[in-house]
């Protein structure tokens, strides 16, 4: 077991004991060396040493950019880079940038798309996409039932799927969970048994029941990077109305999520923080669930217990979302430009930065944890 | 048993000689254009024939305007890599539209695009459509379409191949917007805008008229006002008109332009002329009888800046096309120009208004100054026996000013980046209150455009916080709105661009009074495709 997954597991327990139980075993948690992940235009992949923030290694991602998702084996020495506009995964090993892995999803008379949708089994053996193809006909396109794919790693360089299952459209991440299931972040949530198709409800969000005052959630996952908590959030905003009138003034405007904890494959449902401003990605405090961390004009912290946005930080241009050292003291910003602005978690003062050779863009921002 | 002679005849009168008469020299440009198709289309797209025509996979089952072929064959060409000359494209479009047009009655809600009267917010979309369909593009591009059902599903699958992540993005992803789009959506459309409707199957058989001739043209240039002029229009052989305009301004400036148009669907003008030197287009709708046409001329180079057109034909007869201005204040005297064709004999501006000296006078143009000594009323222009539905109003007070474009949009740009600027012209209309005395109700009399001074305003606090109005753009006295430079500008909160929401406003001169109008701006980020139609 990650030791992150301990230490959340325990966390939950109760936070006045966990935090002394922090104290102590953090010092152990410098034994593993973590990577922070990004990829860049026109087509990097950047290897960063979250010791030094400094680009550690540059590998060459082969096809025209796509949206940089990026997806971790579990023991963080491989990364799988969404490319060739959201059409291949290619593998490497980022302790060397050899490619390990490549599978060419499209053919001549189907274009296979992926909405970031990429995932590793716990046991690293498996690759998980969920496709949406598209017949291309001579005189016309057709639209197709979008599946889960599922390769096996050691197929190596032209991976085909070795199964599918028809899934729901709109899945953009996906995540594996302890158990083995891949959580599917669509309308709804919910969770695929990637050796028989078996689809569970995991949070209802689009079929919500709510009553008629909440207005449908709007779900988007564009990145969701739990590596840190071991959890998957699939954030939404909805709103209550005061009556049936619909008054969309008087509403009170709400953040939510769905947070997966991959550990157990339960989830909680909640309506988080009043609605402020758009935050592009959440990631949780690796210690303390209850805080939550915000990127995109700015980066704000949340405290869900109380139902508060507890600090923001007013940033000088867009960044589209954000990871944090397993230690919880370090944020780093990333996304939209060349530059990841690393900021104090407790504060979010800004503490450093990171210039990359090109922009971000859509890219994750995932930290891989390699212990030796 | 064959057809004999006499039953063949009956055959032709029973569907309407006439119209196949109307149809003869189309009939060989058809086979042309079917070649066409045949030689640069059937690499992809399928050919079924029966007896009586051929019909054309995926061409075939849809209508649209000449703007919207130009689209698809542009689609065709670029992104499908057909290969297909300019000439060969022209000859299809024109084939195209003529035998799958759209109605005028079809394409008269939404003339405004058609006319690249781009910059205003469209009004009165379906809720369901405004939402599924009309937030990348405008209504008015699928409402000037017909499809069957398959043709509306099968528009909705190349969206989602050609732009997956269609159903992701905000506004798509909160719903199953590709279930909805392929099954309701499509099924609404294909009720709202079916390929088979009677106003098409009318259209389709009725004779057309020939729109060459002289006609009668007033219209407005921004920045230089109203005109009136002749416009000719004489066959060449390439099918198209050649254009002479002459005319002038209402300052007596010369207007001057030569030029070529193309008639499409038998009613569909679109021109394109030099006018003083500058490059200008023509979109018109001529009406059922090829008498009228009514559109908008602007710059081809700029679609933004434009004006009214409005065209009559000259058949020998007497008429009254336009007074200008079109008001008289009560107790005043004012300079008018009455514009028409055939003038002759007495000119009578109505019961009360005095004319006091003829300053010009030909057949086709009258200049007076007149005397408002009566009351308001709204009085008809009449030159001897002249034709005329050309009204006078006589008002005592300027109750409200409406100022067009009401909701604009313009975009920032230049400052060394891809995009130009894309601005708008203003103008106002002053109205009257009307029997009611009350400004604002239905019975308020326009007046028509009157002079204004221009300048602009947050459009509320929030616009006034971010002193929109500081940076989102400025406005010339002659009502031409120019919106600021594109890029990041380190003087706003976040570096923001210098987008904004704001009014502009209108004041009217009136006597010692001053009227105010307004209209509401936005002012956005620039657009980088573009379009044949937006
Ligand atoms: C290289 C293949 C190819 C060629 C050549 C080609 N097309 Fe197409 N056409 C397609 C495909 C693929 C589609 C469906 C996707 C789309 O609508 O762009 C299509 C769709 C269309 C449509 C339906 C568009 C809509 O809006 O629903 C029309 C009309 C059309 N083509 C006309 C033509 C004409 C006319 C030509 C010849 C000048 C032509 N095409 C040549 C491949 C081709
Ligand atoms: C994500 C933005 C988006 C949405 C939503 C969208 N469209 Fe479009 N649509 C486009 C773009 C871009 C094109 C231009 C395609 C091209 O290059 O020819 C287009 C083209 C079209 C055309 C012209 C096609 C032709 O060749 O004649 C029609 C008609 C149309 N859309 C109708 C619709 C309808 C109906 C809907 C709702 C079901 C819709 N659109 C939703 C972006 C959108």
């Amino acid at each position: 077991m990650k030791l992150t997954q301990m230490l959340k597991s325990t966390a939950l327990v109760g936070s006045l004991g966990a935090a002394a139980l922090l104290g102590a075993v953090a010092p152990a948690a410098q034994a593993a060396q973590e990577y922070l992940l990004t990829v860049t235009r026109p087509g990097h992949l950047q290897v960063i040493d979250m010791k030094t923030n400094q680009v550690e290694r540059t590998c060459e991602v082969p096809g025209n950019f796509g949206s940089g998702s990026i997806a971790l084996a579990p023991d963080g020495k491989s990364a799988y880079v969404l490319s060739n506009g959201m059409e291949d995964v290619y593998g490497f090993d980022i302790r060397s940038c050899d490619i390990t892995f490549h599978a060419a999803q499209s053919t001549k008379t189907l274009k296979v798309k992926t909405f970031q949708s990429v995932a590793v089994s716990p046991d690293g053996k498996e690759l998980y996409t969920v496709q949406n193809p598209f017949g291309l006909e001579r005189d016309r396109f057709t639209v197709e039932q979008p599946r889960l794919a599922v390769f096996n790693v050691a197929d190596g360089i032209g991976a085909q799927p070795v199964r599918t299952f028809p899934v729901d459209r709109r899945i953009t991440k996906i995540a594996t969970t302890v158990q083995g299931e891949v959580i599917l972040g669509g309308g709804d949530v919910k969770a695929i048994n990637p050796k028989t198709g078996e689809i569970r409800m995991v949070t209802p969000l689009q079929s919500w029941d709510k009553g008629p005052l909440w207005l449908p959630p709007d779900a988007f996952a564009m990145h969701s990077q739990g590596e840190q908590s071991n959890e998957y959030i699939m954030p939404y905003v909805t709103a209550e109305f005061t009556d049936e009138s619909w008054n969309f003034e008087t509403a009170e405007w709400w953040w939510g999520m769905s947070r997966v904890d991959l550990e157990t494959g339960e989830a909680e449902r909640v309506e988080m923080v009043p609605f402020e401003f758009i935050v592009f990605n959440f990631i949780s405090h690796p210690h303390d669930p209850n805080i939550l961390y915000g990127a995109f004009n700015t980066l704000s912290k949340h405290d869900i217990s109380k139902k508060e946005t507890v600090a923001v930080h007013e940033m000088p241009h867009t960044y589209y979302d954000l990871n944090i050292s397993a230690d919880g003291k370090t944020i780093y910003v990333g996304g939209a430009s060349s530059d990841i602005s690393i900021h104090d978690s407790d504060t979010l003062e800004k503490i450093g930065s990171i210039q990359l050779s090109g922009d971000m863009s859509t890219s994750d921002l995932r930290v891989a944890t390699i212990r030796d | 048993m064959a057809l004999n002679n006499n039953r063949l005849k009956r055959v032709l009168m029973g569907t309407g000689a006439l119209a196949l008469a109307g149809l003869l020299s189309p009939a060989a440009l058809a086979t042309d254009a079917q070649e066409i198709i045949r030689d640069r289309c059937l690499a992809c797209h399928t050919e079924s024939s029966d007896a009586a025509n051929s019909t054309f996979s995926r061409i075939s089952d849809q209508r649209k305007t000449p703007e919207g072929w130009h689209m698809t064959l542009n689609r065709m060409e670029h992104l499908r890599d057909a290969k297909i000359s300019a000439q060969e494209k022209r000859e299809l479009i024109k084939y195209l539209s003529d035998t799958q047009g759209l109605a005028p009655e079809e394409a008269a809600p939404f003339r405004y695009l058609l006319e690249q009267d781009t910059n205003l917010v469209e009004s009165g979309v379906d809720e369901n459509l405004m939402q599924m369909c009309a937030r990348c593009h405008s209504a008015a591009r699928f409402g000037l379409q017909r499809r069957t059902l398959d043709e509306w599903q099968m528009l909705v699958d190349f969206h989602m191949a050609q732009f997956p992540g269609i159903e992701l993005h905000a506004g798509s992803r909160d719903r199953p917007w590709y279930q909805l789009a392929h099954n309701e959506t499509s099924a609404q459309l294909s009720e709202q805008y079916p390929l088979d409707t009677p106003e098409w199957n009318n259209w389709s058989k009725a004779k057309k008229v020939d729109l060459k001739g002289r006609w009668r043209v007033t219209g407005y240039v921004p920045g230089k006002g109203e005109f009136s002029a002749w416009m000719t229009a004489a066959t060449d052989d390439d099918g198209r008109y050649n254009l002479k305009l002459e005319g002038n301004y209402a300052d007596g400036a010369v207007i001057e332009g030569s030029g070529k148009a193309t008639v499409y669907t038998g009613y569909e003008w679109r021109g394109t002329l030099t006018i003083d030197s500058v490059k200008m287009r023509q979109v018109m709708a001529a009406d059922k009888d090829g008498q009228v046409m009514a559109g908008r001329m602007f710059l081809a180079m700029e679609d933004e800046i434009g004006g009214e057109l409005r065209a009559v034909k000259d058949t020998g007869k007497a008429q009254v096309v336009a007074v200008m201005p079109s008001y008289l204040k009560a107790g005043e005297s004012a300079e008018l120009v009455i514009v028409g064709q055939n003038l002759d004999g007495d000119i009578d501006l109505g019961d009360g208004v005095r004319i006091d000296e003829v300053i010009a006078r030909s057949k086709d143009r009258i200049v007076v100054t007149a005397t408002a000594t009566g009351t308001p009323a709204v009085n008809d222009v009449q030159v001897g026996s002249a034709d005329s539905t050309v009204a006078l109003a006589v008002f005592d007070q300027v109750a409200r000013v409406d100022v067009t474009p009401t909701n604009a949009v313009t975009r920032i740009g230049g400052n060394g980046g891809e995009m130009e600027k894309v601005r708008a012209t203003y103008r106002a209309i002053g109205y009257s209150a009307g029997a009611d005395g009350e400004a604002g109700t239905d019975d308020d009399v326009r007046l028509g455009y009157m002079p204004a001074s221009w300048s602009i305003e947050p459009v509320d606090e929030v616009a006034e916080h971010d002193k929109d109005h500081l940076y989102a753009g400025e406005i010339t006295p002659a009502g031409m709105f120019i919106p600021g430079d594109a890029g990041p500008n380190p003087e706003r909160k976040m570096s923001a661009n210098n987008v904004g929401r704001l009014n502009v406003v209108a004041t009217v001169d009136d006597g010692d009074s001053k009227v105010e109008g307004r209209g509401s701006m936005l002012v956005s980020v620039p657009d980088f495709v573009e379009r044949v139609l937006d």
